[in-house]
C-alpha cells in the first residue's frame, strides 16, 4: 500500500498547490471582469466612445477563470451528478462503479488534453485576437497583438488540471477500496454546484 | 448508429457520471465507433466556442451580485420589510417567508441561495413561534423556486443562450408566472392557517414601522429596478446590466448596509467563480452535445414519436409537462434545460407554441422540480439548513407542490401569462 500512498500524497500536494494558485488568479480575474465591463458601459454611455477591447478582454478573463477554478470544483465533488443509484448499491459494487466512472472521466480528459494541445499549437491558434494588444516596453510605444492561442490555452489548462485531479481521485479510490482510506490526505468537500 | 448517444448518455447519467463528462463521453464514444474521429475535435471546439460568449457572462455577474447582497445583510432587511407588510396575517411568518422569497428573487436568480439565506434565518424563527420545523422547511423550499422564475434568473440565461432566445424576453416573461407562484403559495398558507393550528398573528405594523422597514429595504429593492430598467430602456445589455448590478451590490453591501467588509471580498469572489466555472463548463459541453444531437437526427426521430402520440398540441403539452416533471424529480433544472431544450424546443415551436412560451413552461416546470422528491435540490438544502429529514419535508411540501403544479398548468394553457409583459415592452412580436 505505501507504493500507492506516496503518489497519492505527491499528487495531493501538487494538485492542492496548483489549484490554490488557480483559485487566487480566478478571484482577481472575476473582479477584473466586472471592472472591464463597467469601463465599457462608462465609455459608451458617459464618454460617448465605445472601446473596442472590453468585450474580448472580459471573455478572455471568463475563459481563464473557468479553466483555472473548475478543477477545484471538480476535486471537491461539486460537479452535477445523479448519485442516487450509486448510494443504493452495496458499498463494494458502488465503489467499483465509481472507479469505472473515474476512468471514463479520465479517458474524456486525456482525449481533451490531446485535442486541446493540437488546437493551441495548431492553425487556429495562430490567428490574432480581434482587439487585444499588450505593451512590450515600459514607454508603451511597442505593442504586441495577443494571439488566439493564449485564449484557447484556458480550456487546455483546465482539462489538464482536471486530468491530474482524476488520476489523484483514481489512486484515492483504489486505496479506499483496499481499506486504507484513513491514511489519505483530506480533500475539502463542497456541495454540488449549479445555476439553480 | 449515432442516435444511440442519447440512451448511452442516460445510462451514464443514471449510474452517476457527472453530467459534464456524460455530455462529452456518450457522443464521443459513438463518433469514435462510427469512424468519425475528426468530429471528436469538433466536439472539443464546440465546448470552447460554447463558453466563449458575451451574453453568458451575465451568469458569473448575477451569481456575484447575489452572493454580495447575501453577505451584505440584505436578507434581514427583506425579511423585516415582508414582516411589516404581511406579518399580521394568520400564519404570518410563513407568509413573510414567501414574500421574502419573491423579493429575494428580484436580486438573485438562485433557489439554492434563497433556501439557504432565508431558511437559516426564518426556519428557527418560525420554530420559535410554534410552527413545526418540517412545515417551516417546506415553506422555505417551496417558495425558493420563485428565485429562478422572477428575473434575474441563471437558468433563463442558460435557456436563452442554448436556444438562441432573447434573455430580456425570457426575464420579462418570468415576472407574472413568478408572482403567480407566490400568490398561489400565500393562498395555500392562508387556507392551511384557517384549518390548522397555526400561531396567532402578530399585531399589524404601524405606518411608522412600515416606513422604517421600507427605508431599510429601499436600496436592496432598487436592484431589480436597475437591472430590468437598464435592459428595458435599451441602455444596457443583460450582461452589462449584471455587471452594473455587481457594482451596485458592492456599494450597497459595503457602504450602506455595512455588514460586508473588503476582507469578505475574496471569499465572495471565490464562491461566485466556483459556481460560474461549473455552469460555464456545463453550458460549453451542452453546446457540443447539441451539435451531435443535430448530426444524429435524434430530434426528427423523437418528433415523429411524439407526434405519433397525438397531433393535438394541448395534449402534447400535457405529456411534455409530465415528462419534464418526472425529469425534474431526478435532474437539476440547468442540466435538464441544457439536455432537453435543443431536443424538445424545436418540436413544439413547429407545432405553433411560441418559443418564449415554451421556454417559460420548461423553466417553471423544471424549477418546481427542484422542490420535488426524491432528488429535489432545494429539499436537500432545506434539510441541511433545518436539520429536518428530507422525507418529512417532502411530505409537508405536498400542498405547496399541488399549487405549483396548478400554476404550471395555467402557464401552459394561458400563453398570455408569459407573453403579455414581453409583448407589451416590444421584446416579442
Amino acid at each position: 500500500m505505501p507504493i500507492l500512498l506516496t503518489p497519492a500524497h505527491v499528487l495531493a500536494t501538487v494538485n492542492g498547490a496548483a489549484l490554490a494558485l488557480g483559485r487566487h488568479i480566478s478571484v482577481v480575474l472575476m473582479a477584473l471582469m466586472v471592472v472591464v465591463i463597467l469601463v465599457q458601459v462608462f465609455f459608451r454611455y458617459v464618454m460617448g466612445n465605445a472601446l473596442p477591447w472590453p468585450d474580448e478582454a472580459a471573455r478572455f478573463m471568463m475563459l481563464w477563470l473557468t479553466g483555472l477554478i473548475a478543477p477545484t470544483a471538480y476535486r471537491r465533488g461539486g460537479f452535477v451528478a445523479i448519485d442516487m443509484v450509486l448510494l443504493m448499491l452495496p458499498r463494494a459494487l458502488g465503489a467499483i462503479i465509481s472507479m469505472l466512472l473515474l476512468v471514463i472521466a479520465l479517458v474524456v480528459l486525456v482525449v481533451a488534453v490531446q485535442i486541446g494541445w493540437s488546437e493551441v499549437t495548431g492553425f487556429g491558434g495562430r490567428f490574432k485576437t480581434a482587439a487585444l494588444w499588450i505593451p512590450t516596453d515600459l514607454a508603451f510605444t511597442e505593442w504586441f497583438r495577443v494571439p488566439r492561442s493564449w485564449m484557447m490555452a484556458s480550456l487546455f489548462v483546465g482539462v489538464t488540471m482536471m486530468a491530474s485531479v482524476t488520476v489523484e481521485l483514481i489512486i484515492r479510490q483504489i486505496i479506499t477500496l483496499l481499506g486504507h482510506g484513513d491514511a489519505l490526505p483530506v480533500i475539502p468537500e463542497s456541495a454540488t454546484i449549479g445555476s439553480e | 448508429m449515432l442516435v444511440w448517444f442519447l440512451p448511452l448518455f442516460l445510462l451514464f447519467l443514471m449510474v452517476g457520471l457527472p453530467v459534464f463528462f456524460g455530455l462529452l463521453a456518450a457522443p464521443g464514444i459513438l463518433l469514435w465507433l462510427n469512424g468519425q474521429e475528426k468530429d471528436i475535435t469538433l466536439l472539443y471546439r464546440n465546448v470552447y466556442n460554447g463558453m466563449d460568449s458575451f451574453p453568458l457572462m451575465a451568469i458569473p455577474f448575477f451569481m456575484l451580485a447575489g452572493e454580495m447582497m447575501n453577505r451584505g445583510g440584505i436578507t434581514r432587511r427583506l425579511v423585516e420589510f415582508s414582516q411589516a407588510c404581511v406579518g399580521h396575517f394568520k400564519g404570518g411568518l410563513a407568509q413573510v417567508n414567501i414574500l421574502s422569497s419573491m423579493l429575494f428573487a428580484g436580486l438573485s436568480g438562485s433557489a439554492v441561495a434563497d433556501t439557504s439565506a432565508l431558511g437559516s434565518m426564518l426556519i428557527p424563527a418560525m420554530e420559535k413561534e410554534g410552527y413545526t420545523r418540517k412545515f417551516a422547511a417546506a415553506v422555505t423550499a417551496a417558495s425558493s423556486v420563485i428565485g429562478p422564475i422572477i428575473p434575474p434568473s441563471g437558468i433563463m440565461i442558460i435557456y436563452a443562450y442554448v436556444m438562441g432566445e432573447s434573455v430580456a424576453a425570457l426575464f420579462l416573461a418570468g415576472i407574472v408566472p413568478g408572482i403567480l407562484v407566490g400568490i398561489g403559495l400565500m393562498s395555500v398558507t392562508r387556507y392551511l392557517a384557517g384549518s390548522s393550528d397555526f400561531p396567532t398573528s402578530r399585531p399589524r405594523a404601524s405606518w411608522g414601522e412600515k416606513g422604517q422597514a421600507s427605508l431599510k429595504a429601499f436600496f436592496p429593492l432598487l436592484t431589480p429596478v436597475i437591472i430590468l430598467g437598464g435592459i428595458l430602456i435599451g441602455v444596457m445589455t443583460p450582461t452589462e446590466a449584471s455587471a452594473v448590478a455587481v457594482f451596485y451590490a458592492f456599494l450597497v453591501s459595503i457602504f450602506i448596509l455595512r455588514e460586508m467588509t473588503l476582507k469578505d471580498l475574496p471569499d465572495v469572489l471565490t464562491k461566485a467563480a466556483l459556481t460560474s466555472s461549473v455552469v460555464l463548463l456545463l453550458v460549453g459541453a451542452a453546446m457540443a452535445f447539441k451539435t451531435v444531437v443535430s448530426l444524429s437526427h435524434a430530434p426528427e426521430t423523437l418528433a415523429a414519436f411524439i407526434l405519433s402520440l397525438s397531433e393535438n398540441p394541448l395534449i402534447l403539452l400535457l405529456l411534455i409537462n409530465l415528462l419534464l416533471f418526472i425529469v425534474g424529480m431526478f435532474l437539476d433544472a440547468g442540466p435538464a434545460i441544457i439536455i432537453l431544450g435543443p431536443i424538445l424546443g424545436p418540436i413544439f415551436v413547429d407545432l405553433g407554441v411560441h418559443p418564449v412560451h415554451f421556454a417559460i413552461i420548461m423553466s417553471v416546470n423544471l424549477t418546481v422540480g427542484l422542490a420535488t422528491p426524491p432528488m429535489g435540490l432545494v429539499l436537500f438544502v432545506a434539510s441541511s439548513v433545518s436539520g429536518e429529514k428530507v422525507e418529512s419535508i417532502a411530505r409537508a411540501i405536498l400542498p405547496f407542490l399541488a399549487v405549483e403544479i396548478f400554476v404550471i398548468f395555467l402557464i401552459t394553457y394561458v400563453p398570455a401569462i408569459s407573453l403579455f409583459v414581453p409583448t407589451y415592452f416590444g421584446f416579442i412580436n
